[in-house]
C-alpha cells in the first residue's frame, strides 16, 4: 500500500460553502476529510461517507461507490496504526479492488448463504453513500461525520444515469483496450504505487526488464502519496477519449496531471472529478481511488489527484 | 526486377519460380524516381481507390516508361484506423494497383507508419536484395461514425497507462506545451505563428486538406481542445494514400536521368509513455534519427532548404525545430515568433506543403506523404507560388504518437 498519510483536520480546510459555525461543529464532532471524503475514526471503528447530499440523503460523488468508500475507510483505519488482516461484508463491494488497494480480503457471502464470517471487523454499507468499518465485538456507539454539500440533482442524477448506461455488459471498447486480465496485472503498481526498486532508484510503473536483458525484480516498494505537478491538461469533453464520453459533457471536460513523486518516478493520473479548480504547475497533489470507467460490465478503478490547498 | 543476371529455377511442390541469383551488393546508392499522392481530407474513395489513386499519380511521375510489375518490394505504412482491413493489408492494395505478386507487407509504427516503410524500402535495396522498391502509406478516416473514430484515436499512445488517465494525443502534446512554456518561456502565441505559418504554406497546395489561411486572432481565440492546445493547435483527421518508388543506382537511369537521391536516413524510438522519458520537452527518437541521418548523407542542418516536419499539433513543430537543430534548445518558440521557418523567407522553409495541420494528417500516409513533397519541391513541380527556390536539400521528419518512433529521411538533387 502507499506510504501512510495523515488524515485532513477539517478545519484546515475550505469545504466551500460551509459556514464557520458548522466548521467549528465538525471540528467539535471529530469529523475529518479524507480522500475527499467525511470521516471519523475510532480504535475499533470507522465512517467513511460521500460529501454529497441530494436533500437528506447522502449521494455519490461523479466517481464514486461503496468499493472507493470502503478501501478510504479502511486506509483510515491503517493510517491510524490499526492491523486489519480481512474483514465480513455481506454486501456488494469490488472485494479484488479492496485487497489489491489495501492488502484486505473482503470475506462475502449473502444473506442467505451459511458461510461462517471469521473476520474480526465488518464492513457495512447501506442505501446511503456510507459504509462503516467496526470491529465485530464494538460497541455501537458510532461517532457520525457531520457536514456535506448539496449536489445539484440533475447533474447527479445525469450522473447516475451515466454510469448505469456505462457499466451495461454491452457498452465494449471498438479501439483502444484494456482487458480485464491486463488492468489486473498492473493494479497493484495502479492502486498501490508499487515501485520496483534497481541499484537504488525506484522504477514505476514496473517494468519487465533492464537494458541488460535481466528480468526486474518485483514491485515491492510503495512511493510516497504525495506529488508535485509538473504539468496538466484539461481536455473539452469532444477531447475526451471515448471511455470517458458519456460522462465527459456532464463534467465539462477531464482533467489530467503529469506529477513527479519525491522519490523520482513520474505518472500521469486524472483529477478526482470533485476537483474543480485549476491545477498549477508546483501544486502538490494526493491520492484517491476512484472510479476511472466501465467496459463490458466491469469498472476500472484507479488512483485519481487531489490537490493538496493550504 | 530486372532479370539481366543469372536466374536458377526453384521447384516449389510443382510449381517452378525464376528467382535472381545476383551476388550481395553492398552501399547501393538509392534514388526517388517517382512519387505521388491523393489529395487529402474527406475522400469520396474507399482504401483500394485510394491507393491505385496514390500509385497511379506516383507511376505517372517517373520520367520514363514505368510498370507496376516492375516492383520487387513494397512497404505499407498503415495503422488500418477503424479496422477496416485490418490484416493483410498491403496486399488487397497492392493487388489492385498492378504489383501483384511481389512481396509486400504492411508497416505499423502509428503515424510514422509509412515513414518507417520508406526506411524499409531503402534498406531493401540497400541490402542489394530488390532494385525497385515501393514505399507507400494509406488511411482511411472519416467513414467512420463519430463514436467509433473516437474509440480508435489515441490507440498509438500507451494504452493501458495513458489512456486510463484520460489522454489522447491532444492530452499528451498539451502537457508537453505547458511544460515546454514552463521550462523556456515559450508561449501560446508562438504556437500560433507556426499554425499561421502552415495555413499560409498549405493554401496554394491542390492535395492539401485544409486550403485556408487563418489570421494571428483567429488561431489565438480558437476552441479550446486540450488547455492549452485549440483547434487551431490541432492537425485534422484526414483521408489520404502516398507513394514513392525507390530504385537503386544501376537502374535508375533506365526511368529517369534527373532523379532524387535519399541521401540518408534515420530512425529511433524512445519510450512509449511520457512519464517514462528523460524529458517531456525534447523527444529524444527524433534526436537518435536525426544524427543518423545527418551521419549518413553527410548533411548538416543549416544545408536543409526546406523540411516537411511532424506538426500534428503545433507544439511538436516547436520541439522539431530544435530537436533536429534547426533552432538552439529552449528556442523553438523564438525560431517561429521570428518567422525562420516561412517559404522563402526564414533560414529553412518548415513544412512547405502545409504541413500535418494544413495539409492534413491520414496517419498511416504521412511519413511517405513528406517524401511526395520533397521530391517535388526538389524537381521543381509543385505549384509556383509555392516553390521553394534554389532547393537542393530536404528533410522529412516523421514521428509516431507522442514521440516512441521516429524516422528521419534526407534528400537530395545531388548524391
Amino acid at each position: 500500500m502507499m506510504e501512510e498519510e495523515q488524515p485532513i483536520e477539517v478545519a484546515e480546510v475550505d469545504l466551500t460553502e460551509m459556514t464557520e459555525q458548522e466548521i467549528l461543529e465538525m471540528a467539535v464532532d471529530k469529523t475529518i476529510v479524507w480522500k475527499g471524503y467525511l470521516a471519523c475514526v475510532d480504535e475499533d471503528s470507522c465512517i467513511v461517507q460521500s460529501p454529497w447530499f441530494l436533500g437528506e440523503d447522502c449521494v455519490f460523488g461523479a466517481d464514486s461507490d461503496h468499493t472507493t468508500l470502503a478501501i478510504a475507510a479502511i486506509q483510515l483505519l491503517q493510517s491510524e496504526g490499526t492491523q486489519i488482516d480481512s474483514i465480513n461484508s455481506l454486501n456488494d463491494v469490488e472485494a479484488s479492488i479492496v485487497l489489491m488497494a489495501t492488502g484486505v480480503e473482503v470475506m462475502q457471502t449473502s444473506t442467505d448463504d451459511s458461510t461462517e464470517l471469521n473476520a474480526e471487523w465488518d464492513l457495512c454499507i447501506g442505501d446511503d453513500a456510507v459504509v462503516l468499518v467496526c470491529k465485530t465485538d464494538c460497541d455501537m456507539d458510532i461517532l457520525e461525520p457531520t457536514g456535506g454539500l448539496d449536489v445539484d440533482e440533475q447533474f447527479h442524477q445525469e450522473m447516475t444515469s451515466a454510469w448505469e448506461k456505462e457499466c451495461q455488459p454491452e457498452h465494449v471498447s471498438q479501439g483502444a483496450y484494456v482487458s480485464r486480465q491486463q488492468y489486473h496485472e498492473g493494479a497493484a503498481a495502479r492502486l498501490n504505487l508499487m515501485s520496483q526498486e534497481v541499484d537504488g532508484e525506484l522504477i514505476w510503473p514496473p517494468r519487465q526488464m533492464d537494458e541488460k536483458g535481466n528480468l526486474m525484480p518485483q514491485a515491492s516498494i510503495p512511493l510516497q502519496g504525495v506529488a508535485t505537478i509538473e504539468s496538466w491538461t484539461k481536455l473539452a469533453a469532444a477531447g475526451a477519449p471515448s471511455e470517458f464520453s458519456i460522462r465527459a459533457p456532464l463534467l465539462g471536460g477531464i482533467s489530467t496531471v503529469f506529477v513527479r513523486f519525491e522519490q523520482g518516478p513520474r505518472g500521469v493520473f486524472l483529477l478526482v472529478d470533485d476537483e474543480d479548480d485549476n491545477p498549477k504547475i508546483g501544486d502538490q497533489v494526493q491520492f484517491a481511488i476512484r472510479r476511472i470507467y466501465a467496459q463490458e460490465g466491469y469498472i476500472r478503478y484507479g488512483l485519481k489527484c487531489q490537490i493538496i490547498r493550504d | 526486377m530486372q532479370f539481366s543476371s543469372q536466374m536458377y529455377i526453384l521447384l516449389l511442390g510443382n510449381r517452378c519460380y525464376q528467382v535472381p541469383n545476383t551476388p550481395r551488393r553492398v552501399m547501393v546508392d538509392v534514388a526517388v524516381i517517382g512519387a505521388g499522392q491523393t489529395k487529402y481530407g474527406n475522400h469520396p474513395l474507399g482504401l483500394k481507390a485510394m491507393w491505385a489513386e496514390a500509385a497511379t499519380n506516383a507511376f505517372n511521375s517517373v520520367d520514363k516508361n514505368f510498370e507496376a510489375n516492375l516492383v520487387d518490394e513494397a512497404f505499407i505504412g498503415s495503422v488500418a484506423f477503424g479496422g477496416g482491413q485490418l490484416g493483410n493489408t498491403a496486399a488487397i492494395l497492392t493487388e489492385h494497383s498492378g504489383m501483384k505478386g511481389c512481396s509486400v507487407r504492411r508497416v505499423e509504427n502509428a503515424c510514422a507508419s509509412s515513414g518507417f516503410a520508406l526506411r524499409d524500402a531503402m534498406m531493401a535495396i540497400k541490402s542489394g536484395e530488390a532494385d525497385i522498391v515501393v514505399a507507400g502509406g494509406i488511411e482511411k478516416m472519416n467513414d467512420l461514425s463519430a463514436e467509433r473514430k473516437r474509440y480508435w484515436l489515441g490507440v498509438s499512445g500507451d494504452t493501458e497507462w495513458e489512456r486510463l488517465a484520460g489522454l489522447t494525443f491532444p492530452g499528451t502534446y498539451a502537457l508537453m506545451a505547458r511544460r515546454h512554456f514552463h521550462e523556456y518561456g515559450s508561449n501560446h502565441d508562438d504556437l500560433v505563428n507556426i499554425s499561421v505559418k502552415n495555413h499560409m504554406h498549405g493554401f496554394e497546395n491542390e492535395f492539401a486538406h485544409i486550403r485556408k489561411e487563418v489570421s494571428f486572432e483567429k488561431a489565438a481565440s480558437g476552441f479550446m481542445v486540450a488547455d492549452p492546445l485549440t483547434l487551431y493547435d490541432c492537425c485534422p483527421t484526414s483521408d489520404g494514400a502516398s507513394c514513392v518508388i525507390l530504385a537503386a543506382d544501376h537502374v535508375v537511369r533506365d526511368f529517369t536521368d534527373d532523379p532524387i537521391w535519399l541521401k540518408g536516413s534515420g530512425a529511433g524510438s524512445d519510450h512509449l509513455a511520457l512519464h517514462d522519458r528523460h524529458s517531456i520537452t525534447q523527444m529524444s527518437a527524433t534526436q537518435k534519427a536525426v544524427a543518423q541521418a545527418y551521419k549518413s548523407s553527410g548533411v548538416l542542418a543549416r544545408d536543409i532548404d526546406l523540411a516537411e516536419v511532424h506538426d500534428c499539433f503545433t507544439i511538436a513543430e516547436l520541439m522539431a525545430t530544435e530537436d533536429l537543430g534547426f533552432a538552439n534548445r529552449g528556442e523553438g518558440g523564438l525560431f517561429a515568433r521570428q518567422g525562420r521557418g516561412r517559404r522563402n523567407e526564414g533560414d529553412v522553409a518548415i513544412n512547405p506543403s502545409g504541413g500535418l495541420k494544413s495539409k492534413g494528417h491520414p496517419l498511416g500516409a504521412t511519413g511517405t506523404g513528406q517524401a511526395v513533397e520533397i521530391f517535388k519541391q526538389l524537381k521543381g513541380t509543385v505549384e509556383a507560388p509555392r516553390q521553394i527556390r534554389d532547393a537542393e536539400i530536404g528533410l522529412t521528419h516523421n514521428v509516431g504518437g507522442s514521440g516512441a518512433t521516429c524516422a528521419v529521411h534526407i534528400f537530395g538533387r545531388d548524391r
